[in-house]
């Protein structure tokens, strides 16, 4: 990316933060969307696993650093990629055509639609967690350990924009298939915040393999709090989930732009 | 950088799934769907010289947009080629961005909440235009298009000839020399088509631009464009002057005269049919394949006869495509029917 490309993705986003801006009443309401939904998630999460005894052999302070892990990646997310969530929306009123008419890549034109002012909850609640997670965390917080949580948010980030990728790449050819991100969206609101190993093993299972939902906090939290052995996957399978986490994301938009060369368009 | 536009033998079929009618065609289209193809675009060839105004025109669903849509690099040809200013636009989709503007009468480029003037300036920095070049063009543009008076508004609140007219400059900003407009003005005043039409006009003659048009408004194509290409069922029917068109299919013309003598006995003459006689009052109209055009008609029936007053009604250029569209249509039969 050059810097003239990183100028205008500033530029853009400036612009679009100051527009939503204008709308004042609608800010505020989306930042609490934002926040409310998380705070909802997290009230549910806190529930339920308070109904579960051991919580899988969990400590409750280690368990704590699953919902904080996902719903900060999933903030940065929405904060930087969220706008693939939509895309199904651009390709039915036929934009996807205005952008491949620019000299920029589409995703990029995609991402620069609006400025995401529901995300400023997302990571407010989202950080707050984190913050609280880490406090009350037994764990010797070394640099090591640092840059391996940092790396798993960023691995947790691309791995929700890869499989969100895949359904809007789908979507270039079947409209419909927009559809499934919005299953898909409930899907990972619903489960990202626990520790698979209290769900069925069936469950579980398609959480690793079918969609890679366990990678995105479960497994990472599994490996800095030394349950890394006891997740059903191999250890380095898991502690590897933050490159996996990239190489999904690198396999997406590939996906998305073969299905772009592929793209017939809507009519009209 | 030559604005040449080059189309040769350009196809496009789309494969859609027909669904068979009820619940038990619908259960079965799942099991076992029925593709059929649908052939868009079938082997199109044309050229646009460098500053040339061209029109492609064609009824509902003939292949226009379609057209356009592989020559702005939205779609790939399932065969043949096409090249705009060197480049081919299915290939090098970026590169070809930055020498075309494109205008999409029923959608908008510009950032929905964003006041016009800053999606400008946004599109600015994505063609890299100097900031100077950049003030001067808008300059130019808004005394052409008044845009000046709604420039501070954001894009959902214009109105639909606003918001074209500002999609049109901001299309323009980067100074391509290829220029392509599908439906421009639909849903526009007739006010606001005029300034359309004066702002394209200045873009070709006096800025030199390539422009690709496709309209249904048949007054746009006589106010702009002196050639046109005409397709139907995705294939070409003609490429040519609005005059050859009128000669081909503008067989509709009447030439009413007044004869000095109201007696004088009234023939047909080679090519011309009497059509209505009254009194001195008399109505030629063409026979024919070979009837000649609406000016030689006249010149015959003034050499022919001793007229007081002669008038005469060519057809509307709407009429002239009327008979186009119709006659293609029977051609376009014949020729499944051959094969
Ligand atoms: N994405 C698509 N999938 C399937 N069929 C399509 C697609 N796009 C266009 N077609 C078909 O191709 C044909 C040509 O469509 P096109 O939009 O190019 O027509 P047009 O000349 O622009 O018509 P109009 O004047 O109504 O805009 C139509 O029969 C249309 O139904
Ligand atoms: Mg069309």
């Amino acid at each position: 990316m050059s810097l003239n490309a990183l100028r205008i993705i500033w530029r853009v986003t400036r612009l679009n933060f100051r527009a939503q801006l204008e709308y004042r009443s609608e800010f505020l309401m989306m930042i609490a969307i934002g926040a409310i939904w998380q705070v909802s998630v997290i009230v549910f999460a806190t529930v339920l696993l308070s109904r579960f005894t051991g919580m899988g052999g969990w400590d409750s302070s280690d368990v704590l650093l699953i919902p904080a892990t996902r719903m900060l990646a999933h903030a940065l997310f929405v904060l930087f990629l969220g706008r693939m969530h939509g895309v199904g929306r651009h390709i039915q009123e036929g934009r996807i055509d205005t952008y491949l008419v620019r000299p920029m890549p589409v995703h990029r034109q995609v991402q620069l639609e609006f400025f995401p002012t529901n995300a400023i909850g997302d990571m407010t609640v989202a950080v707050g967690l984190m913050v609280g997670a880490l406090s009350r965390s037994q764990l010797d917080w070394t640099a090591g350990r640092i840059t391996y949580l940092i790396a798993c948010l960023i691995g947790g980030m691309l791995l929700e924009a890869a499989m969100f990728t895949v359904v809007a790449s789908a979507s270039l050819r079947f409209p419909a298939a927009d559809y499934w991100s919005r299953w898909l969206e409930e899907l990972l609101g619903t489960f990202g915040s626990y520790p698979l190993n209290v769900l069925p093993r069936a469950v579980g299972g398609f959480l690793t393999f079918g969609l890679p939902l366990a990678f995105v906090a479960y497994f990472p939290a599994a490996v800095l709090t030394g349950h890394g052995d006891s997740t059903g996957v191999p250890y380095w399978l898991a502690a590897a989930s933050p490159l996996l986490g990239a190489l999904a994301y690198l396999g997406a938009r590939l996906l998305w732009r073969w299905s772009l060369g592929h793209y017939t368009g809507v009519n009209g | 950088m030559s604005g040449s536009i080059e189309v040769r033998g350009l196809s496009r079929t789309f494969h859609t799934t027909v669904r068979r009618p009820g619940f038990l065609g619908g259960v079965r289209s799942l099991v076992n769907p029925e593709r059929v193809a649908k052939e868009a675009v079938c082997d199109i060839s044309f050229d646009v010289a460098p500053g040339e105004l061209l029109a492609l025109l064609g009824p509902n669903g003939a292949g226009k947009s379609t057209t356009i849509k592989m020559l702005t690099g939205i779609l790939t040809p399932t065969a043949g080629e096409a090249r705009v200013a060197g480049v081919v636009p299915y290939e090098e989709r970026e590169r070809n961005a930055r020498n075309i503007g494109a205008v999409f009468g029923q959608r908008t480029q510009l950032w929905w909440d964003l006041p016009v003037r800053e999606s400008f300036s946004i599109l600015r920095d994505i063609y890299e235009v100097p900031k100077a070049e950049h003030a001067a063009r808008l300059k130019e543009f808004d005394e052409l298009l008044a845009l000046s008076s709604f420039w501070d508004t954001r894009v959902r609140h214009l109105s639909l000839g606003q918001r074209v007219r500002s999609d049109m400059a901001a299309a323009l900003l980067h100074d391509p020399p290829v220029v392509f407009l599908d439906e421009p003005t639909i849903g526009m005043d007739v006010v606001v088509k005029e300034q359309v039409r004066e702002f394209l006009r200045h873009q070709v003659e006096e800025r030199g631009r390539t422009v690709l048009l496709t309209t249904h408004d048949m007054t746009e194509v006589e106010r702009l464009a002196e050639r046109v290409v005409l397709i139907n069922h995705g294939r070409l029917v003609l490429d040519g002057t609005l005059d050859e068109i009128r000669r081909k299919f503008g067989s509709t013309w009447q030439v009413r005269a007044t004869l000095a003598d109201p007696h004088t006995p009234v023939e047909p003459l080679p090519g011309i049919t009497l059509l209505r006689r009254e009194g001195p009052q008399v109505v030629f109209g063409p026979d024919g394949p070979t009837a000649p055009t609406v000016h030689q008609a006249l010149k015959q029936v003034i050499e022919r006869y001793e007229v007081t007053d002669i008038a005469l009604d060519e057809a509307e250029l709407e009429d002239v495509m009327r008979a186009a569209y119709v006659q293609s249509e029977v051609r376009v039969e014949d020729r499944a029917g051959g094969a």
